[in-house]
């Protein structure tokens, strides 16, 4: 994207902003609470109108904000949001059926498979745990087969032990992919991104901090991985308070 | 079993308020009749009473499906077009503003004494809780699911009827159960005004008659009815929404 | 001496005179239950109530007008009220019911219920009624009041229709949904008719061989009734009937003053037709016309047997 300003309540969100997603790597956009990070993943689903001037464009097509977003994002966000009168194969083909198309029941059950809940399929949303919840919504992430999926703290809401699970799982299933994970959990963007972007200030810039390197996902007991922790830490907070600042808090 | 025998006892309890309430206020026979007066009336003329019980179920049978019918389109033409907004929500709240008394003899004089009128009285109440209910449901969709619906490339149509009308389904089951509450008042009062049948026609006829007994009976059926239909379209509703999640519980009790 | 005398002996006298001068003048508190919002079918209570004539016989007479006819009798029976206007020939089939009520009175002397139908229509005859419809509201006995008309003409109920109108009895004769209408008040229904620019044709129930009755009339609770005070009662609605019948036009001004909504032509014209129906002596009690119609409710099956006229009706002395 180029250019990119968007305004929220008269204020500007983010004035100016450019990105360069790499190809084919999970990248990670940092960054304290209300800075912007959900809205510019909107913005680039095509879900949020941004002011003339700016351009996003995703391969050769550009993003329009209007009611049919392009077909090249899969969405994914911090609520299942499966729908709660469709069992776990209905809501993994989801996309499908409102596409008015035939489902494909053979891929989405090794989908269901890959994330280890193949005997619940016709299981209910109220039936599953978040945890479970959360992975059905990967399968169906997966399923869209898009080029570049667009996850908002998909996994914020869960457990500890249920989140470190499923990063492995996401790392492993997702690699390859374009990915843009928004997270507030700087352990989480080292874990399973190759890049990490930490958006900060009022209005919000981009900046990027050192890619970690290894494979995904990572050991988080590696001790380069937990140096590298504290500083993306210390930088947080630090863009934390300038923006607090700014506000005159 | 407990399911069918607490429904008894409530009711015996009832009985004997009931003739507490004669006991104590000594009230006349022909302004409170006793359970035991009201039990004769009703077997000494039951096949009266069965025979108009049967006229004003078909009214509100009729009454509850032109109702609901009705309401589920109106909510989905507020849903999909942005203009009918602006001119049929001002009808639908109108609808329900007009006392239905002043609008019976209004329509009976249009659709004349056979059952039409009452259907018509009980169509107009029945319409406005299962409209708005709906209606209500379809706006309050989970934003997050229209977000979702739109990144994979649906249609402003498929997400309506792919989502937002599943969703607003349980939202429609409580203006279902609204309205089965209230058609049998429609059917009543339109009997009141001009029927020759029905329920509301027999008691007007046994209070003229200073037959006090067979006006209770009449209306105790009448209100025995009107329960088992909102039990058997409540236990419909259930059912044709498994999905519900404060439903589970509830059976897992039972 | 004297003037102690004087003071302790004419003083006390004087106050227990005043005092018991005034407890004698108390006045009765009565409260009457009307048959109907007001109309002038209640003209003589109004012009009694307006001329002061209640006052004058110590009485001070609360009237209510229900919204259901059905109810002033039941009020009356349960002790609720003291005085309730009601109708001949339901008051047999409420005491045969078991209500505790007596007639003491009359207001209208005649019947004003009739069959009516448009005089251009196709009903000139009664037996012309043959397959046709006919509206009623729910009054009680209009079937049997039908059944004593038709057999004249060797006709029966199932020959006809009924159809339940409810009140708007001249609405649903001129929208033609009916072809005629039992329970229209040759008053008011006939005169509604001809405001409407239609001519209406009445057939009056005693000429077509139900036997005549009091429209209406005046009940009491006999377990609650106290003689003395109804019997004052009956003066002063004499009083009131005689003023009307003598000065028809200030009874009027007298009837709608304070009363600006009963000023309309419907009233006006009814009020001129029914000058002549109502009882000159409201506490004249004919018993063989009662027991006549009596005998009348018990032919046409609406009440077990034909009671004695001291069973229901009672002349205050």
């Amino acid at each position: 994207m180029s250019n990119v300003s968007l305004r929220y309540e008269g204020e500007y969100l983010f004035k100016g902003l450019d990105l360069r997603l790499p190809d084919g790597v999970c990248s990670a956009l940092l960054g304290p609470s209300g800075v912007g990070k959900s809205s510019l993943l909107r913005l680039i689903a095509g879900l949020q109108p941004f002011e003339s001037g700016g351009r996003v464009t995703i391969g050769e097509i550009e993003v329009r904000s209007g009611r049919k977003s392009p077909a090249n994002v899969a969405y994914m966000a911090q609520q299942d949001l499966l729908l709660p009168w469709l069992d776990a194969l209905g809501n993994i083909t989801l996309g499908a059926r409102l596409r008015r198309e035939r489902p494909d029941d053979a891929r989405a059950r090794d989908l269901l498979r890959q994330v280890g809940l193949a005997d619940y399929e016709r299981a209910l949303p109220a039936t599953l745990s978040g945890g479970m919840r959360q992975r059905v919504a990967l399968a169906r992430t997966l399923m869209e087969d898009r080029p570049v999926i667009l996850m908002d703290e998909p996994f914020s809401a869960l457990d500890a032990i249920t989140r470190l699970r499923l990063q492995e799982l996401a790392a492993k299933l997702l690699r390859g992919r374009t990915v843009l994970l928004v997270t507030h959990d700087p352990l989480e963007a080292l874990r399973i991104s190759q890049r990490i972007f930490i958006m900060a200030g009022r209005p919000a810039g981009l900046s990027e901090a050192s890619s970690p390197s290894g494979q995904t996902p990572r050991d988080p007991a590696d001790a380069a991985l937990l140096r590298q922790h504290a500083e993306l830490l210390q930088r947080l907070n630090a863009a934390d308070i300038d923006s607090l600042s700014e506000i005159g808090a | 079993m407990m399911r069918f025998v607490r429904p008894l006892i409530i009711v015996a309890g009832l009985v004997l308020i009931w003739q507490i309430i004669v006991w104590l206020t000594g009230a006349p026979h022909f302004i409170l009749p006793a359970p035991a007066r009201v039990a004769e009336a009703w077997w000494t003329h039951h096949a009266t009473i069965l025979g108009h019980a049967g006229v004003t179920l078909l009214e509100i049978a009729l009454g509850l499906l032109f109702g609901a019918l009705l309401g589920t389109t109106s909510a989905l033409t507020l849903a999909y077009f942005r203009p009918a907004r602006r001119w049929l929500l001002p009808v639908l709240v109108a609808s329900q503003a007009v006392p239905v008394f002043a609008l019976a003899p209004i329509l009976v004089l249009w659709l004349g004494y056979g059952i039409a009128s009452k259907v018509a009285m009980a169509t107009l109440i029945i319409y406005f809780p299962v409209a708005t209910n709906f209606y209500d449901g379809l706006r309050r969709t989970e934003p997050g699911w229209a977000d979702l619906a739109r990144t994979m490339g649906a249609s402003r149509w498929t997400l309506l009827t792919r989502i937002r009308v599943p969703a607003a389904l349980p939202a429609l089951a409580s203006g279902l159960r609204i309205a089965t509450a209230v058609a049998p008042i429609g059917a009543v009062v339109g009997e009141w005004v001009g029927a020759s049948a029905g329920l509301g026609y027999l008691m007007l006829h046994a209070n003229a008659r200073v037959q006090t007994g067979l006006m209770f009976a009449a209306l105790l059926t009448l209100a025995f009815f009107a329960v088992t239909i909102y039990f058997i379209v409540d236990t419909g509703l259930r059912r044709a929404l498994p999905w519900q999640p404060d439903n589970l519980p509830t059976e897992q009790e039972e | 001496m004297l003037i102690t005398t004087l003071y302790r002996v004419l003083f006390p006298a004087l106050l227990v005179i005043l005092l018991g001068a005034g407890s004698a003048n108390a006045t009765d508190k009565l409260t009457l239950l009307l048959d109907w919002f007001v109309n002038p079918d209640h003209a003589p209570l109004f012009v009694a109530q307006e001329q002061g004539y209640f006052a004058a016989h110590g009485l001070e007479v609360e009237m209510i007008a229900p919204a259901d006819p059905n109810d002033p009798p039941k009020l009356v029976a349960a002790g609720k009220a003291d005085i309730a206007l009601s109708y001949q020939p339901q008051l047999y089939v409420q005491v045969a019911a078991g209500l505790p009520l007596t007639r003491f009175g009359t207001l209208i002397a005649t019947p004003l219920n009739t069959l009516l139908v448009l005089a251009d229509g196709p009903i000139k005859s009664i037996a012309d009624l043959k397959g046709r419809k006919v509206g009623f509201s729910i009054g009680g006995f209009e079937d049997a009041l039908l059944r004593a008309m038709l057999a004249r003409h060797g006709l029966t109920l199932d020959d006809i229709t009924l159809i339940n109108v409810n009140f708007s009895l001249s609405p649903a004769l001129l929208a033609g949904h009916v072809d005629a209408v039992i329970g229209a008040y040759r008053n008011f229904e006939l005169n509604q008719m001809a405001i409407e620019g239609y001519q209406g044709r009445a057939f009056y129930v005693e000429e077509e061989g139900v036997p005549s009755y009091d429209e209406l009339i005046l009940v009491a609770n006999p377990e609650h009734m106290d003689r003395a005070v109804l019997r004052r009662f009956l003066d002063a609605l004499e009083d009131g009937v005689r003023y009307l019948i003598n000065h028809p036009e200030e009874s009027w001004q007298l009837f709608i003053r304070g009363r600006g909504e009963l000023d309309d032509e419907l009233n006006r014209l009814a009020w001129r037709d029914t000058l002549a129906r109502f009882a000159l002596r409201p506490a004249a009690l004919d018993r063989a016309r009662y027991t006549r119609f009596a005998r009348f409710m018990q032919e046409q099956g609406l009440i077990p047997e034909a009671l004695a006229v001291e069973e229901y009706a009672v002349v205050l002395e």
